[in-house]
């Protein structure tokens, strides 16, 4: 290996192999002579060829590198700020803006996701907080993932507050991480940010129901569906004639009641292996009623302010149904607590209801829903293998 | 032999954790109890989800869980609490208000 020469003023920090190429003419002629006059000492190159007087076959590349870097790389140099200095882009350039997200030219695997832009995220922050939107209207709008949104809202959040007590922020950091990846705009038009979305909104998460491979014979007379496919995976009956005739009628309407009661799901399974029947996938997607909005829209065409409409109420019942069932279950933990404040303690004490009796604690009283920890079962707290580290975050 | 509902203590070093029991006075601390009835975490927890005007108010809070009706039921056939758990049960309204050494 011939030795890294580097006699020249390193410009660009990011990228140092560029440095050489300043005066690439110079060490493409320096080459064949270093060894004998470099000012590095080269022990490795003295000892592997003592006398041979060829120029070694290893540099044939690394001239062809310095070549390059003196021709074409010259234009890779300085980057245009503000936009991403990838190697395929400048091939591209012309040909196709798709080379913008592929770094390495011979990895075309490697994607480089684009992340929010600043207008966008300022954007996503000033809908929700400001204009009291929901999450899930504008995930929808500006086609950023529900999580995302949550995120970035919470992000900005911190970064007021560290404004506010004065604390400094890593701004060229970020400056520099937005003109090295690719960014999603804010577009003109906030309708351009829903038809080019920054990611897909809309993925199935994969359940682990679905994991096995399950080989299921139906007659040739009966439709086989989505939900079908869903009893099938949780080892549910098949649903009976009348019903299935219902849910074939409106689709919409079943998926909405899913969705927006998910406590009326059927269950099966005894005891403790009891778990709701599968739903398919339409109910199990992010965005549920963007299905029967797509529904709405193919059936009337060109009715555009009809088609708002519907597309509004669908998510005002989606919104008010979910605020409901938060409502509930925050209504149903404050029944089984009682909150005491005593004056002489800086701390609140939290007192919650539980039961004992023979069907909690079971007839050799270990049963598992019995209060406090159990007697005579082994604690797997110390065991090798115990994972602890937190795996969500309490908001 | 006396009845006592007392605290037995589980948990790891540095994160105590007591279940509330109901046992006879003189056997070990963390022997089998007759009863457990629930539990106390005296680590305080610090609560979540608060906008910032609630977050400005709230305290630290520290959990119990407790079977009422079982507390009642050990006191009024004569168990006798001890004193961390007299306290806790004054909190929770099964105790007569008072402290200890008042009665």
């Amino acid at each position: 290996m011939p030795p890294r020469v580097q006699n020249q003023l390193v410009t660009n920090s990011l990228l140092p192999y560029l440095s050489s190429s300043s005066t690439p003419t110079s060490t493409i002629s320096k080459i064949p002579t270093q060894c004998s006059s470099s000012s590095i000492p080269s022990t490795s190159r003295r000892t592997c060829r003592p006398f041979s007087s060829t120029v070694a076959s290893q540099t044939k590349l690394r001239n062809e590198m310095f070549t390059w870097l003196s021709s074409e790389g010259t234009a890779l140099k300085n980057h245009v700020p503000g936009s991403t200095n990838y190697l395929t882009q400048f091939k591209e350039r012309d040909e196709q803006p798709a080379g913008r997200t592929r770094p390495f030219p011979l990895n075309q695997n490697f994607i480089s996701e684009s992340i929010l832009s600043e207008e966008l995220r300022n954007e996503i922050y000033d809908r929700v907080v400001n204009q009291k939107k929901s999450v899930r209207a504008v995930s929808v709008d500006l086609g950023v993932d529900m999580r995302r949104v949550g995120a970035v809202v919470r992000l900005v959040e911190l970064e007021k507050r560290q404004k506010q007590q004065g604390k400094s922020l890593a701004l060229p950091y970020a400056r520099a991480i937005h003109e090295m990846v690719p960014t999603t705009p804010l577009y003109e038009d906030t309708r351009d940010n829903r038809s080019r979305p920054h990611e897909s909104i809309n993925d199935l998460p994969v359940h682990k129901l679905t994991d096995p491979q399950i080989f299921y014979p139906v007659s040739e007379s009966r439709q086989f569906n989505r939900v079908d496919a869903g009893r099938v995976f949780s080892a549910a009956p098949a649903l009976e004639n009348k019903q299935v005739t219902n849910t074939a009628a409106d689709p919409a309407e079943v998926i909405s009641s899913i969705t927006q009661n998910p406590s009326h799901i059927e269950k099966v399974g005894k005891g403790a292996a009891e778990q709701q029947v599968l739903q398919p996938a339409d109910a199990r997607i992010p965005h549920p009623h963007l299905i029967a909005h797509e529904r709405f829209r193919q059936s009337n065409p060109n009715e555009y302010r009809e088609i708002y409409k519907a597309y509004s109420e669908r998510l005002r019942q989606e919104e008010t149904a979910e605020k409901e069932r938060k409502r509930l279950a925050k209504e149903r933990r404050e029944q089984q607590q009682t909150k005491v404040q005593p004056e002489s303690s800086r701390f609140e004490f939290r007192f919650k209801d539980v039961v004992v009796s023979k069907e909690t604690t079971g007839t050799d009283g270990r049963g598992s829903k019995a209060p406090g920890i159990r007697y005579g079962v082994p604690s797997y707290e110390r065991k090798k293998g115990q994972v602890k580290i937190p795996t969500r975050v309490e908001v | 032999m006396v009845v006592r509902i007392r605290l037995a203590r589980f948990g790891n070093k540095h994160q105590p954790f007591y279940n509330i029991v109901v046992a006879q006075a003189r056997s070990a601390r963390n022997s089998k109890p007759l009863e457990v009835i629930g539990t106390y975490n005296p680590v305080p927890q610090r609560p979540t989800n608060l906008s910032d005007e609630e977050a400005r108010s709230a305290r630290p809070y520290k959990e119990v869980s407790l079977d009422r009706s079982r507390a009642k039921y050990w006191i009024g056939v004569g168990a006798q609490p001890s004193d961390g758990v007299w306290r806790l049960l004054n909190l929770a309204g099964i105790g007569d208000g008072r402290s200890k050494a008042e009665n």
